[in-house]
């Protein structure tokens, strides 16, 4: 009987680690020896860094979605049905429906899911660029936006892609300035810590960016509630800041279906070794990207170097050997400080990151990387 | 904070039964003081965590933090190349 593989999730994770797998074990596949099946709800694979660019008209809506079955290699089985809970014990998935589907190494790249609803008022006082939908919306917002006072923020923790609120921040500003109405307007930054990113070595720069622009910051700000009506935006440090448009991140948790599993913590997140990537105290299973509780930026960047070492280490459980890979904690993310600029962030456990002074090449190699990303990234070709 | 540090590993104050430990060594972004916030919302009041921490400027920003959002810094010590930080949660 052939070993069975099953990863969960078709995000940037999921799927570049089932075509890794697949061309790892290109002759264990080729010969019937392994099965490679990826569960998706939907089938639909998003590029989620897209959506900002949607918001400033860098990128079209329908260039940041496509089908997964486009995506996956033709020995990569493609199973559409939602996932309500892993059976540990019996090495199997519960489906929607009652069907069931068995395993022998399971990769769970489940990702993060949206709980606006956690923070009252998120829904109807505030924008966001977090799902298409929203980030159509912000769009649409700012396009008929003629001047006032605007608020960033980040009403949960954690959320994916970290470095999202200074981007959305710089490329407000280049938005404004371009439209000619940048003095009409006040960007208010909030975040929940003491300062505008987590570490000295991204927050000066980003501090002394702000200053130049002209952007006020509120340090530290978690956000407590958002008075639709009265336009407000209140934190449980005590401030609270007026606004006519608000740009907040909402609150992430892990999928449902980990928690009903008994495999996550109380965001659903699932302890994950952070070198092996195994789940903790599972010998077959693996976790990747958002679906971990590794404390590093949940980035596609993340998942997609994570997926390198699940697929060594799969394709060493399936040849009987030890798997040794280690994850280092490598992550590589674009910074946008502007509409046509970015500098970037690269670092791993031990190396902390130092962005290289803001560039237009910077941003244009970002933009390779996003007209690539179908081709190349998602299909694992590097 | 404990300027003469104990050899790595001694127990200068045991843990709480409810100490959770934020091993966020390597945590560059979005760094060691957002893993704390997040715990210290999802935890009931009297939690102890220890954070364990390897960037240097979270010992400025967890005390300023800790001191404008009412929590508690019970001890801070350094370890070879990572700090630990024991704060309590008290209040919501």
């Amino acid at each position: 009987m052939a070993k069975r593989v099953v990863v969960v999730g078709g995000g940037i994770g999921g799927t570049t680690v089932a075509n890794r797998i697949r061309r790892a074990l290109d002759a264990e596949v080729a010969s019937g020896q392994v099965s490679i099946q990826l569960v998706d709800r939907e089938g639909v694979h998003a590029y989620q860094p897209g959506y900002l660019m949607v918001v400033f008209e860098k990128m079209r809506p329908e260039e940041t979605q496509r089908d997964e079955s486009q995506l996956l290699h033709r020995s990569v089985q493609l199973v559409r049905a939602e996932v309500e809970k892993v059976d540990a014990a019996a090495n199997k998935l519960l489906l929607k429906g009652g069907k069931e589907l068995g395993y022998d190494l399971l990769v769970l790249s489940s990702g993060s899911v949206l709980h606006p609803e956690l923070t009252p008022g998120f829904a109807e006082g505030a924008h966001s660029f977090y799902d298409l939908g929203n980030a159509k919306k912000l769009r649409a917002a700012l396009h008929g936006f003629t001047g006032g006072r605007i608020v960033v923020s980040v009403a949960g923790m954690p959320y994916k892609c970290p470095v999202a609120p200074l981007e959305v921040t710089f490329m407000l500003d280049d938005f404004l300035r371009g439209r000619g109405i940048r003095d009409k307007c006040e960007i208010h930054y909030t975040y929940p810590i003491p300062k505008v990113f987590g570490i000295d070595t991204v927050a000066q720069p980003m501090t002394r960016l702000m200053g130049e622009r002209g952007i006020s910051i509120h340090v530290p700000f978690n956000v407590d509630k958002i008075d639709p009506a009265a336009k407000t935006i209140k934190a449980v440090e005590g401030d609270t800041l007026p606004y006519d448009l608000l740009i907040a991140i909402p609150a992430h948790r892990g999928a449902d279906f980990v928690g009903a599993s008994g495999l996550g913590d109380k965001g659903n997140w699932i302890p994950t070794d952070r070198y092996s990537l195994k789940a903790e105290g599972k010998e077959n299973i693996f976790v990747l990207g958002d679906a971990t509780n590794i404390p590093i930026s949940k980035a596609g960047s993340t998942a997609d170097y994570e997926a390198e070492v699940v697929t060594q280490n799969v394709a060493s459980m399936v040849r009987g050997e030890t798997p040794t890979a280690r994850y280092e904690g490598r992550v590589y993310c674009w910074i946008m400080t502007g509409l046509s600029q970015a500098t970037y962030i690269k670092f791993d456990y031990l190396h902390p990151p130092h962005p290289p002074t803001p560039s237009f090449a910077h941003y244009w190699n970002k933009t390779i990387y996003n007209r690539t990303y179908w081709d190349l990234t998602a299909r694992a070709l590097f | 904070m404990s300027g003469a540090d104990p050899p790595p590993g001694t127990a200068t104050n045991p843990p709480a039964a409810s100490r959770l430990i934020v091993d966020a060594r390597g945590s560059w972004c979005p760094g060691p003081l957002m893993e704390l916030v997040r715990v210290i919302r999802e935890e009931p009041v009297g939690t102890e965590f220890e954070l364990l921490s390897s960037d240097e400027g979270s010992r400025k920003d967890v005390p300023m933090w800790l001191e404008k959002a009412g929590h508690r810094l019970v001890e801070f010590r350094s370890d070879s190349g990572f700090d630990r930080y024991v704060v309590q949660k008290t209040h919501e």
